[in-house]
């Protein structure tokens, strides 16, 4: 007869199917019944909030949209609450992107989220943003930090119309906007390196205030820069957007998937541990090598 | 609260993209499958007809209709493209070369303009510089002794032309754990970023399913 395995040796040989359903379902319960886990503030996202504080309707400011649709869960409720908050100052916006081809999806979302930005022909009532002259959609531009040097330097010298065919010196919201020192802060949302060329080419050139909204990773890596002072602030992908969203009131996605969030963090938490814990236990029977 | 789509186009649409995200995920479960591979192979194809019909438009409105307006000068982008394009062919491959060493010296050109100051001086001013004493919580003054030791230690850790022995073998010790430290910071990071993606998933199909209202 063979030795009986321990419960030690039965979880070092779990299926990890198993564990994948336990994530899948424990990403589903908060989204049903929502938790309401409590939620401390970053000095980085007050950082952001305090700044665009500051700013009025007397300023331009550009959203660069360098993240994808896959990134959106990541990154779309920082782009949305901030926006919001930008909207709620009444601050004049450019978007653009430097980075990814699929920013008119992008872009799309954030108008979906945030109806006061009307398009071009959409009649605006009051509060509402009038296309061209409180903000303005320049589309997908190639070229990465090259194009972004370049904009920093004359933005008439790389864009001669908005993504809609209308000639950049007919858009009020240009009139007063020739290059990066006519910008009060540029706002890049990230997967990749695009926060760093916005530091290179427009704050270390020109002075122009940067924010990050990046996924968890560029946080980590942008932290130097922020401690440096050569970013305003950051957001830390979905967990700052929550943050912001808990500071501006805009409650959104953001506060709905930390719930989300916070529990498969502990799940995973509690795997790594289990899983430890089992493997030593194992290896210590003559089990795991 | 936007309503759940109520155009054919935004229906098809979201179911479309319910039973992809479930024909990827199949692969945690069932490994490759037909419907991974169709759902991959789907993602794949728009991914590539995206970028191309956007690469065609830039290159239309940014070159094209600008030489076609008389600015000429965007010729020499055409012909360094076109030399680029030389690349398969073994015998005029040379020629692509050019191209290359053009974009390489751009490229470092314009980057070593910032680099210098936002990610040498820069860096190290944000690393040196201590928390304002009137202001500063304790935690201020161990982030920055923690900086400040770790950045030296690490970079301790990096030095190859010092054999770590002797005297260097503790302080090395220490910056491989100070930089494992770092590592595992950015693996958790990386961690939240993928739960995130599943959960937005899972959200998505929560939605598409009537389960949870629209965004």
């Amino acid at each position: 007869m063979g030795e009986v395995p321990t419960i030690w040796e039965k979880i070092s040989a779990l299926d990890k199917r198993i564990l994948y359903w336990a994530l899948f379902l424990s990403l589903i319960i908060p989204y049903l019944r929502p938790l309401g886990l409590p939620l401390s503030i970053a000095e980085t996202t007050y950082a952001v909030y305090n700044f665009i504080n500051k700013l009025g309707p007397e300023h331009t400011v550009v959203v660069g949209i360098h993240s994808g649709v896959s990134a959106w869960p990541e990154c779309l409720p920082g782009l949305v609450v901030v926006t919001k908050h930008l909207v709620q100052r009444g601050v004049k916006l450019i978007f653009w992107s430097i980075g990814y081809v699929d920013v008119d999806l992008t872009m799309d979302a954030i108008k979906t989220r945030v109806p006061q930005l009307k398009g071009p022909g959409e009649i605006a009532g009051p509060g509402d943003y009038k296309y061209g002259i409180n903000w303005v959609y320049m589309g997908y531009i190639a070229g990465g930090e090259p194009t972004s040097a370049q904009l920093a330097d004359d933005i008439r010298a790389v864009l001669r119309a908005d993504k809609y065919g209308n000639l950049i010196d007919t858009l009020p919201i240009f009139s007063n906007v020739r290059n990066a020192r006519d910008i009060a802060l540029v706002v890049t949302s990230d997967t990749g390196d695009y926060g760093w060329y916005y530091v290179r080419q427009w704050t270390m050139r020109y002075g122009t205030p940067v924010a990050e909204i990046g996924i968890a990773m560029i946080y980590s890596e942008f932290m130097p820069y922020y401690r440096a002072g050569l970013a305003i602030g950051m957001l830390k992908g979905v967990r700052g957007a929550a943050e912001y969203e808990k500071l501006t009131g805009f409650l959104g996605e953001a506060t709905v998937a930390m719930d989300a969030m916070n529990i498969s963090h502990i799940l995973t938490i509690l795997a790594i541990i289990i899983a430890n814990i089992s493997y030593f236990m194992t290896r210590r029977k003559g089990g795991a090598k | 609260m936007m309503p759940y789509p109520t155009t054919i186009e935004g229906i098809i649409g979201a179911w479309v993209g319910a039973l992809l995200t479930l024909a990827i995920y199949s692969y945690i479960l069932y490994k490759e499958t037909r419907i991974y591979r169709l759902g991959e192979h789907i993602y794949i194809g728009v991914a590539f007809a995206v970028s191309l019909i956007t690469a065609t438009t830039q290159l239309w409105k940014q070159v094209i209709l600008r030489i076609m307006a008389g600015e000429y000068i965007y010729l020499t982008g055409v012909i360094l493209g076109l030399m680029l394009l030389t690349m398969p062919f073994k015998r005029i491959r040379w020629i692509s070369r050019y191209t290359m060493s053009f974009l390489v010296g751009l490229g470092f050109g314009v980057g070593i303009r910032g680099v210098i100051t936002a990610d040498i001086i820069g860096q190290i001013r944000g690393s040196i510089t201590p928390p304002t004493i009137t202001t500063a919580t304790p935690l201020d003054w161990f982030n920055f002794i923690w900086v400040c030791i770790g950045t030296l230690l690490v970079i301790a850790y990096f030095t190859f032309t010092v054999e770590h022995t002797g005297l260097y073998y503790y302080p090395t010790k220490l910056g491989r754990y100070i930089l494992l430290i770092a590592l595992g910071v950015y693996y958790g990071n990386t961690v939240q970023f993928r739960m995130t993606m599943l959960a937005g998933r899972v959200q998505f199909l929560l939605q598409v399913f009537k389960i949870i209202p629209w965004p």
